[in-house]
């Protein structure tokens, strides 16, 4: 390993910048003459426009559907059976379908301009029964927030296992009904967009922050009526996605609609309250999950119901039903289970529509299953760190399908298990258990484990019938006229730190220094076309990329090399930033030196593409890499208050070769704490009449430092089989047990009243809640 | 639209302003000072931090006319700050930064704590960090980062 190569911790690059002040977002960018757009939003979760009056001298600065010529609604398709699309306008045409749907779209020179004239547009609503719980609006005759379709429900499916069979033989089944609450993603950066005409390109130029730059650009074209070449998407620094910045927004294309039209660029930032209650939300599932277990808690069978709640509008491109999809995959966790079963239904309710968060619907499942699994235990009477052993695919069975036909390909989960238990303590734990706290309150001790599909590769997200489905990920390497190095790549970084990461993966082939790589991102007109940065995909699969694309260049200065150091170029060696032959080297500023500026020089052989090279990655097999970890926490529950406390938090990890530990780590931690504000206080309700109830950070509830764990964190390294350089994808995984973890912690410390939580956030209320229940059953 | 005149990172400036102008808009639209972030615009997240007359301030929700006659410090304005200088240092050893949004707040913050607290322990520090979210780190390599700066200052 060199010190600037793979498995280094080397600072970041992007740093520096961000430490000055001088980032540059989408909100930070000025255009001459730019106007700025604010919104009319409805105010009613389900009903029928009647009437718009725009204020007298407004019309061209106030528009409402009828007045976007040329703007198609949005439409996501899938190839899934039995689908159902639907139609999500960039302003609503007749009908509303949630509180905070764009209406109307004014503009000014300033936001404040803009808000001033939408406060002056009057909008006469009819308003309709809303469906705004997820379980009544799958019953018949719930009020349908899509008229033509019958019924509430986007797609239904159901995979039948052998249940019969497993059933005979266990000694338990023990069933539960768990419930992920909606939420809001809430990257600091919210969403923003500055879109604007260049005639000269013939070209709609959109700076927004975004994860999936040519994603964008792909819906925009289609949804505005532009061939792509006619839009260009340029994501600058963003901050922070998580999920969010993946979907074409309605704001976007009224944005585009204006620039296009009235010839000036157009921007629209959206503020904290737009994001809380109109932005797509996230999670928001429901489960009944039962295992059938033997004596000695051993799950023989699993059977699960899982209903996602999707909220109005599918988003594009991902659809509105990846997030059940993928629930139903994922269910059965690290665990070798004989017989499957499962139904699951996605539903559209006047609510925001939804989008894959961090972790994509595996928060919910690992809550219910890992929860499932500790229930388990309770009644078998065991550790619950051994009946996830017992259960798990061990070691020596690597590679692994499993019962979802998910092929593990490699790693120790009993070990990782075996290794929280000990930095965890666990005798200790149980030793504090047994005394009495001097303030009256209880201790808990909670496990969480999970295995994290990443950079899943076309044959999956082929099978999930979505329409971008990514194929071989391209980048492109280009040694400059004086020896530096470029790499464009179609990813898009918003905290991953991959203007460091992948230029050490440059470093690694070409030796060269990171400080002389630049990164180019995240622009579709400078980089090759990726799906983006979703899915934990990026380090996998553009660092491959940039990998083999370096590769190429080093065949490439070989032989220049060779020519100028009079050798043959399989005596060349190319390491340390240098052209190395027997008898001499030359700095990379000798090659392109002789490349660009003084040709004459060159071999007869040598490549005519010279030294810059775009190259296609995929790994094979592309089912993705098998992250995964276990997580164990130990917690204080007051039980006259309800307020849960995280005392202690530890993290075994493993995702294979890390490309930088300290990024990782990074990673690791970021998600961890996202884990905790799922498992304890954020939360986006609704009341019946389908008003959001939380719409600034007074009412949702962001961990802060002082209720964030100091998280204690060990790796295990099992590089992937499969993968260049053995890098797996890790950057939503520490997102996906935690709030398992504080659950079953909580439980643990319940467990002398009986009493279970088994719904996020585990709020002060809804602890109270649990042991009033259990007291009510016992009396 | 009102006069005021300040001083901004040092310089004097005056500006007419609409009385409902937010400091924050203020020094990022009029000053073009964009290291002054917004991330709630309702006095939460501290993603606005910045020094009027040497204290920390949310200039969300701090009216521009408000400030006629102080003097203000943003990220841009801490060049040639020993502590800032440390604290730029610390953070990216410690990883105290991933999407960049949260830092320049944090900064402001973190510059005061060192300064105010030389003896502040973890637990003070994460408390004293209760003004300013930040949603990548998980607050880990922040909360490092001031701690070996207050080290290293103890000596
Ligand atoms: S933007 Fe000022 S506190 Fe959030
Ligand atoms: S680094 Fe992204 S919000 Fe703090």
């Amino acid at each position: 390993m060199s010190d600037t190569g793979i498995g280094a911790s080397v600072p970041r690059k992007e740093d520096r910048r961000f430490l000055a002040g001088r980032g540059n977002y989408v909100a930070d960018i000025a255009a001459a003459n730019e106007m700025a757009l604010a919104f009319v939003r409805s105010p009613v979760a389900h009903g029928r426009i009647r009437s718009i009056r725009k204020p007298d001298g407004a019309e061209n600065r106030v528009f409402t559907a009828d007045d976007l010529d040329g703007v198609e609604p949005m439409r996501a398709p899938s190839k899934l059976p039995g689908y159902k699309p639907s139609d999500f306008p960039a302003l609503a045409i007749g009908k509303v379908r949630f509180v905070g749907e764009t209406v109307v779209a004014c503009v000014g020179a300033t936001r404040a301009e803009a808000e001033d004239l939408a406060q002056a547009v009057e909008v006469d609503y009819e308003e309709l029964d809303p469906a705004v719980d997820m379980l009544e609006a799958r019953r018949p005759g719930a009020p349908l927030v899509h008229d033509s379709w019958g019924d509430n429900i986007a797609l239904a499916t159901r995979t039948d296992g052998d249940m019969e069979s497993v059933k005979a033989r266990a000694a338990h089944s023990v069933t539960r009904e768990f419930r992920m609450s909606r939420q809001a993603m809430v990257p600091m950066e919210g969403r923003a967009v500055l879109a604007e005409w260049n005639s000269r390109m013939d070209q709609l130029i959109v700076h927004t922050a975004t994860q999936v730059p040519h994603l964008i650009r792909a819906g925009l074209a289609m949804f505005l009526g532009l061939e792509q070449r006619q839009v260009r998407v340029i994501a600058p620094d963003v901050g922070g996605g998580f999920g969010l910045k993946t979907y074409v927004q309605p704001e976007e294309l009224v944005a585009c609609w204006y620039a296009m039209k009235f010839g000036r660029p157009a921007r629209w930032i959206s503020d904290r309250r737009e994001h809380l209650i109109a932005d797509a939300n996230c999670r928001e599932h429901h489960y009944i999950v039962t295992a059938h277990a033997d004596e000695e808690g051993r799950i023989l069978g699993l059977e699960g119901e899982v209903t996602v709640d999707a909220g109005a509008y599918s988003i594009y491109p991902f659809t509105n039903c990846l997030e059940a999809a993928m629930a139903g995959g994922n269910l059965p966790g690290p665990y070798a289970i004989e017989a499957y079963g499962v139904k699951t239904w996605t539903v559209v309710t006047n609510k925001p529509p939804l989008v894959p968060y961090r972790g994509v619907a595996r928060p919910g499942v690992a809550f219910a299953m890992e929860m499932l699994v500790d229930a388990v235990a309770r009644t078998v009477g065991r550790e619950p760190h051994e009946v996830r052993m017992i259960n798990m695919v061990p070691a020596s069975a690597m590679p692994y399908t499993n019962i979802a036909r998910k092929t593990f390909d490699s790693g120790d989960h009993p070990g990782a298990v075996a290794r929280a238990a000990q930095m965890i303590d666990i005798a200790a734990v149980r030793e504090r258990q047994a005394r009495d706290e001097p303030d009256g309150r209880l201790i808990g001790l909670g496990f969480g484990s999970y295995v994290e599909q990443a950079a899943h590769g076309t044959s999956v997200f082929a099978s999930w019938g979505v329409q971008m489905v990514p194929g071989y990920e391209q980048a492109g390497a280009k040694l400059t006229p004086d020896g530096g190095l470029e790499l464009r790549v179609g990813v898009q970084s918003h905290g991953q730190g991959m203007e460091t990461t992948l230029a050490q993966v440059a470093s690694e082939i070409l030796g060269i220094d990171p400080e002389n790589v630049s990164v180019i991102h995240g622009d579709t007109g400078l980089t090759p076309y990726s799906t983006g940065t979703y899915a934990s995909r990026s380090i996998v699969m553009a660092g491959g990329a940039v990998s083999r694309a370096c590769e190429v260049l080093v065949e490439r200065m070989r032989t220049i090399g060779a020519h100028l150091l009079q050798c043959e170029p399989d005596q060349i060696r190319v390491a340390g930033g240098r052209v190395m032959g027997p008898g001499g080297d030359l700095p990379f500023s000798e090659i392109g030196r002789v490349w660009y500026i003084n040709p004459e020089e060159l071999p007869a052989d040598v490549d005519t593409d010279g030294v810059e090279a775009v190259v296609g990655y995929r790994p094979e097999p592309d089912h993705g890499t098998f992250s995964y970890s276990t997580h164990a926490a130990v917690v204080a529950v007051d039980p006259d208050t309800g307020a849960v406390e995280v005392l202690d938090y530890v993290v075994v990890e493993d995702c294979g070769t890390m490309v930088n530990p300290m990024v990782v780590s990074g990673q690791v931690y970021g998600g961890a704490a996202q884990g905790i504000g799922t498992a304890l206080f954020e939360e986006s309700p609704f009341d019946e009449s389908g008003q959001p109830l939380a719409s600034t950070f007074a009412d949702y509830h962001l961990p802060g430092a002082a209720e964030v764990p100091a998280f204690r964190l060990a790796h295990m390294v099992t590089p992937s089989p499969h993968t260049e350089h053995g890098i797996k994808g890790m950057g939503e995984g520490s997102t996906i047990p935690t709030p398992a973890v504080i659950g079953n912690a909580v439980n643990d410390a319940l467990k002398r009243y009986g009493a279970e939580v088994n719904e996020t956030p585990i709020s002060p209320r809804r602890v109270l809640a649990a042991i009033a229940a259990a007291e009510g059953e016992a009396a | 639209m009102t006069e005021i005149s300040l001083t901004i990172n040092g310089e004097p400036v005056t500006a007419s302003v609409e009385p409902r102008t937010s400091l924050a808009d203020f020094v990022r639209d009029s000053q073009r000072l964009t290291g002054t972030h917004l991330g709630c615009e309702h006095g939460v997240c501290g993603a606005c931090t910045l020094e009027i007359d040497g204290e920390p301030m949310r200039s969300c929700i701090t009216y521009a006319v408000s400030c006629d006659g102080a003097s203000i410090t943003t990220i841009e304005g801490f060049d040639d700050d020993d502590v800032m200088e440390d604290l730029r240092q610390a953070f990216t050893e410690n990883h105290g930064l991933q999407c960049g949004y949260c830092t320049p707040g944090m900064l402001v913050t973190a510059r005061d704590i060192v300064r105010r607290l030389p003896d502040a322990d973890e637990k003070r520090v994460r408390l004293e960090l209760s003004g300013n979210l930040c949603r990548c780190t998980g607050y880990v390599g922040i909360v490092r980062a001031i701690l070996a700066v207050l080290e290293k200052r103890r000596g």
